[in-house]
């Protein structure tokens, strides 16, 4: 545990030591969010049935904070340390394989709670409100922090199969169609078939439906318990490969 | 402590996938204590064996000890009772030089006030106090190997690995390596260094195995390596003379115990250089053969690496790059 905790503390310090690494992860979601606002919310006003009264931003929010929470920061950061040789003296080091990981999805809690924080100051500045309270915010910010460290999971697999750099990188980009296929801009049955099936399918549909939720909604346990089912099986599956990814690693 | 070696090999070979043979089949004993020089070109399979005996890699043959302890069955074992600088300087460039040491502390074992007073101690040691508090990234390729250095040296390890580590360095900084490495085998710990400097390995290591193609080509004592050469080395540069007639011509030669040919150059190792020369000069003028400057050594160590792969290890570098 011990460990775990020294190299968390490493991975978090880099986070205020290399700004230009978190800023932009933070400027996109803002910039999704403003000009996604500004396109639609005349389309749908206040009065638009699934807005449950409240303005576009607070429909919009959950996908700005997705963005804001799922980066390939920590792959990236992982990729960096084997290119420079730092990695090979962790493991050359007396510890188990599994703390490095641990460390780096440390960070990611961090930057995701971070972010998700600021995204979300930012959706209530723009008029959003939380109709679960106070408490629904914490959940709606842990839950996104959580999405992040799973999503992160992903970066750090890439990173460690691929040892390249380019790889690791443009692996975020994998992102966008799993963002893209959900009722991100609206509901499900306001869908084509198509659009309906397969953002049905993916699996962040749901993790946005339960964010959005807590902000629409208020306590629904079923959308909640859902996306908490999505993103514990995220973090559990996308960790399991990397803990395996590690172990395996220079190993055969 | 059943096996008296720090380091024990038998057998090794480690191929990687794409059937590269990096290591092939060696046999090594280093006994505590020593400062073991592992001698060789680039690719020759020093870096393969390190990483092996560090347990980066397994083996895909053979077997190997550190410590006393079987690197393939208690790797974590290993790991507590060595400390590592690898040829690839390895420093986390966001952090500073104290916090690198002090997390480096941590991961064995020591923490605070300890991790902090023993990062100082370091520092200081290293004479690097002054650039504790910035970040490595700022830091020159030799204060980088010093703290690479340091981070090796965290705890009390029994065997330390040394992968090229003086490699890039200026003369000063490179200076600095060798006393420290002087140092902490006097404090009693054994060191396992590889390089591809003539002058460090004969300089540093009471023992050392020239390596080349992944294979042990001579082992011994720096000062028994070059005995067996025999007395003296005569160079003649060739400048075009023919290498086979200049061969025969010197075929007899009073004291002569073999001749090495070179690319440009043939080595005539003599019982006595100096007294040679006249006679050589003779026998060439006899032979109408004409060659250019002669020199009267020393063996060295790469002698001792001419005589065991036909090739000198002096400058192999540069005759890469060119």
């Amino acid at each position: 545990m011990t460990e775990v905790l020294l190299l968390g503390r490493r991975a978090v310090r880099e986070i205020g030591r290399i700004p230009e690494a978190t800023i932009p992860a933070l400027f996109i979601p803002l910039f999704f969010l403003v000009v996604n606002i500004g396109q639609v919310s005349k389309t749908f006003p206040d009065t638009t049935p699934f807005l449950h009264g409240q303005g576009y931003v607070a429909f919009q929010l959950p996908v700005s904070l997705m963005f804001a929470v799922a980066t390939a920061t920590s792959g990236l950061a992982l990729v960096t340390e084997i290119d420079m040789g730092y990695f090979d003296k962790l493991l050359a080091a007396p510890i188990r394989r599994s703390s490095i990981i641990f460390g780096r999805l440390t960070a990611d809690l961090v930057r995701g709670l971070m972010g998700s924080t600021v995204v979300l100051l930012a959706g209530i500045a723009l008029g959003a409100h939380m109709a679960s309270g106070f408490l629904g915010a914490v959940v709606l910010v842990v839950l996104a922090a959580l999405f992040g460290v799973g999503y992160a999971g992903f970066g750090i697999l890439v990173a460690l199969r691929t040892r390249n750099v380019q790889a690791t990188n443009t692996s975020f980009l994998l992102f966008f169609p799993l963002l893209f296929l959900t009722p991100n801009f609206v509901p499900f049955d306001r869908l084509s078939p198509v659009m309906e099936a397969l953002a049905r399918l993916n699996p962040v549909s749901y993790v946005i439906e339960g964010l959005r939720s807590l902000i629409i909604l208020g306590w629904d346990w079923g959308k909640l318990a859902v996306c908490v089912g999505v993103i514990v099986g995220l973090v559990g599956l996308l960790t399991t490969l990397s803990l395996r990814a590690i172990a395996n690693y220079d190993r055969s | 402590m059943n096996n008296p070696n720090a380091v024990e090999v038998r057998s090794l070979s480690r191929t990687f996938k794409g059937g590269v043979e990096a290591v092939r089949n060696i046999d090594l004993s280093v006994a505590r204590g020593e400062v073991f020089g592992f001698l060789g070109p680039n690719g020759a399979g020093k870096t393969t064996t390190v990483r092996v005996l560090c347990t980066l890699l397994p083996p895909t043959a053979g077997s190997a000890s550190v410590a006393g302890i079987d690197v393939v069955a208690d790797p974590a074992e290993v790991r507590r009772r060595i400390g590592v600088a690898l040829q690839e300087i390895g420093l986390d460039p966001v952090q500073t030089g104290r916090e690198l040491l002090e997390l480096q502390c941590g991961l064995y074992g020591i923490t605070g006030a300890d991790a902090r007073a023993r990062a100082t101690e370091l520092l200081e040691l290293l004479g690097l106090t002054d650039a504790a508090d910035r970040r490595t990234k700022t830091y020159s390729g030799g204060m980088k190997r010093r703290l690479d250095l340091a981070s090796a040296l965290v705890h009390s390890s029994e065997v330390l690995f040394l992968d090229e580590p003086t490699t890039g360095l200026d003369p000063a900084s490179r200076r600095t390596v060798w006393d420290e490495v002087a140092r902490i085998n006097g404090a009693g710990t054994t060191v396992f260094l590889t390089t591809q400097y003539l002058e460090e390995a004969d300089r540093l290591c009471n023992r050392l195995a020239i390596i080349d193609a992944g294979e042990i080509v001579a082992e011994g004592t720096p000062e028994r390596l070059k005995a067996d050469m025999g007395d003296d080395v005569v160079t003649l540069a060739l400048d075009g003379a023919d290498p086979a007639a200049t061969e025969t011509a010197l075929d007899g030669l009073p004291g002569l115990e073999r001749i090495v040919a070179e690319p440009e150059q043939l080595a005539l190792y003599v019982e006595d250089g100096a007294g040679s020369i006249a006679e050589i000069v003779r026998r060439l003028d006899r032979a109408g053969i004409r060659v250019g400057a002669i020199a009267t050594s020393r063996p060295s160590l790469d002698d001792v690496f001419l005589q065991a792969t036909g090739r000198r290890l002096e400058g192999a570098e540069e005759r890469e790059d060119a």
